[in-house]
């Protein structure tokens, strides 16, 4: 399925939040994820469908300083 | 002209500040936590600025690696071996003597974060990990001061200011303290990442404290320098289950016994607290005979082990062990040549 990623259209194989977050190697990591504009909450990653195009936004929480 | 007039000439020409606002930051008074990266141009913004007070507060001292971005500093404070703090006053009381200039030489913990905040308007996070940005965010959240996040690592920045009663806290975005590995210690980090990430902290302070409320930045911003990425994401409502801003239960100002042992940012170190204060003359006497070296200063003692590693003792009882990221390593030198 195609979603926008960050900006960048990409495909990919996954039906939920959780399935893109796991695409991309990101478990555990602090991150916050936006779909279409919205905050999704780290316990519904796993019951948010995606759809094609989807604009998602995978936010890092940068801890250095 | 007045010489204050002068000073302050060119921001006062700025409208949303103007005369008012100008006399507004000269009553508000400001913390700085942490004077590495981001602390430094955070003071230099905010002591520019004619802030009445700015109080900075920092556990570590000069190293030559920090002189890559760490843009108050420079060669003396390294061969001097000075802490931030002390070297940080010393350069801001030459930049603008009119600010009342507060330099603390602590680590910052659950014990004293409350009396750091005292008679605070709003403080400014300089931290490099996130265990002590959940007790700023706790801490400033409880007493109902602002709090402006930044972070900086790589080419990666964020910022953020979070004002309680108003926008979510940081809780409301990141369950737990862990930074996923990424450290200005394992992914570095690069100079113009950190003026970014503090001058939008710092705006935010100067919106907040001349109360220019229409004008703040209701977003998290993230940006990637180097791949030209840049996104605003809309703070939203605060999570409904929040420990901090929702429940109320300040969870990193419950005190425990826990260990204080912590990994610092930017360099194989450990800290080990816990300790009484330490007399750093007695302990050059201790110490000189086992060690390879030693060197005190007004501030700290340093002493280089045989076994390759490095001491650093302050007189608030923090040990700092260099030259190792192994916790039970720095803990075995520790109770090898401070015995506790």
């Amino acid at each position: 399925m195609q979603l926008i990623i960050n900006g960048e259209a990409k495909e990919l194989d996954a039906t939920t939040i959780q399935d893109v977050v796991v695409h991309f190697g990101l478990e555990g990591r602090p991150l916050v994820v936006e779909a279409d504009g919205e905050i999704v909450a780290k316990e519904q990653w796993p019951d948010i469908e995606v759809r094609p195009l989807m604009k998602i936004e995978l936010v890092h929480f940068v801890g250095g300083g | 002209m007045d010489e204050r007039l002068e000073r302050y000439s060119r921001q006062m020409l700025f409208a949303p500040i103007g005369e008012s606002g100008q006399q507004k930051l000269s009553e508000s008074a400001v913390c700085i936590i942490g004077m590495g990266a981001l602390g430094t141009v955070l003071a230099n913004h905010m002591v520019r600025a004619g802030v009445g007070m700015v109080r900075i507060v920092d556990r570590d001292y000069v190293e030559k690696s920090n002189l890559q971005r760490q843009m108050l500093y420079d060669e003396d404070d390294v061969r001097e071996g000075y802490p931030k703090a002390i070297a940080a006053e010393r350069k801001l009381r030459r930049i603008n003597s009119d600010v009342k200039i507060e330099a603390v030489v602590a680590d910052v913990t659950v014990h004293n974060i409350d009396d750091l905040l005292g008679g605070m308007d709003l403080v400014l996070d300089g931290t490099d990990n996130f265990q002590t940005r959940f007790l700023l965010n706790d801490a400033c959240f409880r007493r109902g001061i602002p709090f402006t996040y930044g972070g900086a690592v790589s080419s990666r920045g964020m910022s953020a200011i979070l004002v309680p009663g108003k926008t979510p806290c940081l809780r409301c975005f990141l369950p737990s303290a862990d930074s996923g590995g990424q450290t200005c210690d394992t992914i570095g980090v690069i100079a113009p990442v950190v003026d970014i990430v503090a001058s939008y902290q710092a705006v935010e302070a100067l919106k907040y404290l001349v109360e220019a409320d229409k004008a703040r930045r209701n977003s998290l911003v993230t940006f990637d320098l180097w791949s030209n990425y840049y996104y605003e994401m809309k703070l939203g409502e605060a999570a409904k289950e929040c420990p901090c801003c929702q429940l109320k239960e300040y969870p990193a100002l419950q005190v425990t016994e826990t260990d204080q042992t912590v990994s610092l940012c930017g360099r194989s170190t450990v800290q080990i607290s816990g300790h009484g204060p330490l007399n750093l003359e007695q302990w050059h006497k201790r110490l000189e005979p086992a060690a390879v070296k030693v060197e005190l200063n007004a501030y700290l003692l340093k002493a280089e082990l045989p076994e390759g590693e490095r001491l650093v003792l302050f007189p608030d009882g923090r040990v700092l062990v260099q030259g190792t990221e192994d916790i039970v390593r720095a803990k075995t030198l520790y109770a090898r040549y401070i015995g506790y």
